[in-house]
């Protein structure tokens, strides 16, 4: 383990560079939020899709189903990311009068969330004017277990037989049981992999997936709010930064050094 | 008063203090933060408990309006709330041995680990789809999959000992890049993405939207 290239009196050895990142990320954030100037955005087919998939449920008259993973301390920025899309997919749901089931629950931390979701979908049904059709019992808690909630997630898409299946936020192992199930059922499906080999595996097994940031950028990419889609600006720049150290890092080390080994060093 | 602790501002105040709680001990040395940040922590693991018992009470709420009115699969509602009483008794009694640990080991585990074993068919329905050679694409994903499966597969490397180099070098240079670019990607989103809740550009969040702000 190589040592940090340098430390600062008051700073945790290491962590200097990762502060002034940071600091700097928040600021280019605010900077670009406020001069609220679009970048160039690429088409996420995924997301373009959740349109198409509740119309398609819509038309089939079935309903649609969507779950926003079941991270095991409850929330993470991937669940908080797919409540965001789940209000979303609420809101055309209720405009399209079509069924949506959330099926809540996989992980103990997962029942903290579950008002946070409810409250999600009645307000995107309060928005749509059609808060009457809002049915809390659209969003069962499964079960604190996973492999519990994985039954009674297969059970309700082998009963509903939905139109489409919006599986987004931290899924794990279950995933593959769930897909190939809603798959089996003729559902369109549209999943985010939240770890490499799960992305492998749901990349094969669904229609349309969501891969790394476009997960978390979701809510921001489906959103009108320019000021929302302009922080991507911020992580595109960062993501310059990340590809310039690899090649830089690449080079230094091929000629002996290790001077990026010792700044990035925590 | 109250309306001001519902409101969009309060939650952001909250989060924002949280944030700063936890954020400031992970790069400056002070110690009486840091014993502080612990602290908050623990606090917020106490509050998230308290919310099991609005989760079982929902739980009964849910399985006796069922139970009630008849509805379809009534009976596994049933099963179910029995469950939980008998599993809040068991867990009175100790849980490291009797019907608690008896109950976990002899049931759940077992369970959820057929539930797991299952995935193997599920995995190989899905490689069934997948692998269709329907282009150039799909024909390298094929080639390198099949060889990075048949090193898994048991004897195959001792029966082909060609194959894992091969195997290796998919796994440990396309793989592992792939996966570090994940990282870096998930994270980068991660961190952008905190930063509009903590600004409260991502009003779903908390509940609002555009058309209430």
């Amino acid at each position: 383990m190589s040592s940090p290239l340098f430390t600062i009196p008051g700073i945790i050895e290491g962590r200097f560079l990762g502060l002034l990142l940071n600091v700097i990320l928040v600021l280019l954030v605010i900077y670009y939020m406020r001069e609220g100037r679009l970048p160039y955005m690429r088409r996420v087919a995924g997301l373009d899709a959740i349109e198409e998939a509740v119309g398609r449920s819509a038309e089939m008259g079935r309903p649609v189903v969507c779950s926003y993973g079941i991270a095991w301390d409850g929330f993470d920025y991937w669940t908080v990311a797919a409540l965001a899309v789940l209000g979303y997919v609420a809101r055309l749901c209720a405009r399209t009068g079509t069924r949506l089931i959330v099926p809540t629950g996989g992980s103990d931390g997962s029942l903290i969330v579950r008002p946070v979701a409810v409250e999600t979908v009645r307000t995107a049904y309060l928005l749509e004017g059609k808060e009457e059709e809002f049915d809390e019992k659209d969003l069962p808690f499964l079960s604190g277990q996973q492999y519990a909630y994985t039954g009674g997630y297969i059970g309700i898409l082998q009963r509903a037989r939905p139109g489409a299946v919006i599986m987004l936020g931290s899924h794990y192992s279950e995933a593959m049981n769930i897909t190939e199930t809603a798959n089996a059922v003729g559902a369109l499906t549209i999943t985010t992999g939240c770890y490499a080999s799960n992305l492998a595996c749901l990349a094969c097994a669904s229609d349309y997936i969501l891969i790394g940031e476009e997960g978390t950028a979701a809510g921001a990419y489906l959103s009108e709010d320019p000021a929302q889609r302009a922080s991507f600006r911020a992580q595109d720049i960062y993501k310059w930064i990340a590809l310039a150290f690899l090649i830089l890092g690449l080079i230094a080390i091929n000629a002996g050094s290790d001077f990026f080994v010792r700044l990035l060093a925590t | 008063m109250s309306a001001f602790f519902r409101s969009r501002e309060a939650m952001l105040i909250v989060m924002v203090i949280s944030f700063l709680i936890v954020f400031i001990p992970y790069f400056f040395n002070v110690p009486a933060l840091e014993e502080f940040s612990t602290t908050w922590i623990t606090i917020a693991a106490i509050v998230n408990a308290f919310t099991l018992v609005l989760a079982v009470y929902s739980q009964f709420r849910r399985g006796i309006y069922f139970i009630r009115t008849g509805k379809r699969a009534w009976g596994f509602k049933l099963w179910m709330l029995i469950g939980i009483i008998l599993m809040i008794i068991f867990a009175t009694m100790g849980m490291e041995k009797g019907p608690y640990s008896w109950a976990m080991q002899a049931i759940i585990t077992p369970l959820s680990s057929v539930n797991y074993g299952i995935l193997a068919f599920y995995l190989s329905s899905t490689c069934a789809r997948a692998f269709r050679a329907r282009n150039l694409k799909a024909f390298a994903l094929l080639v390198a999959g099949f060889i990075v499966l048949f090193y898994q597969a048991p004897l195959t490397g001792a029966i082909i000992p060609g194959i894992e180099p091969v195997a290796r070098y998919f796994t440990e240079t396309f793989a592992m890049a792939f996966a570090r670019v994940f990282a870096i990607s998930v994270t980068l989103g991660a961190i952008v993405f905190g930063i509009r809740v903590l600004l409260g550009k991502e009003p779903m969040v908390l509940g609002f939207t555009r058309e209430e702000r």
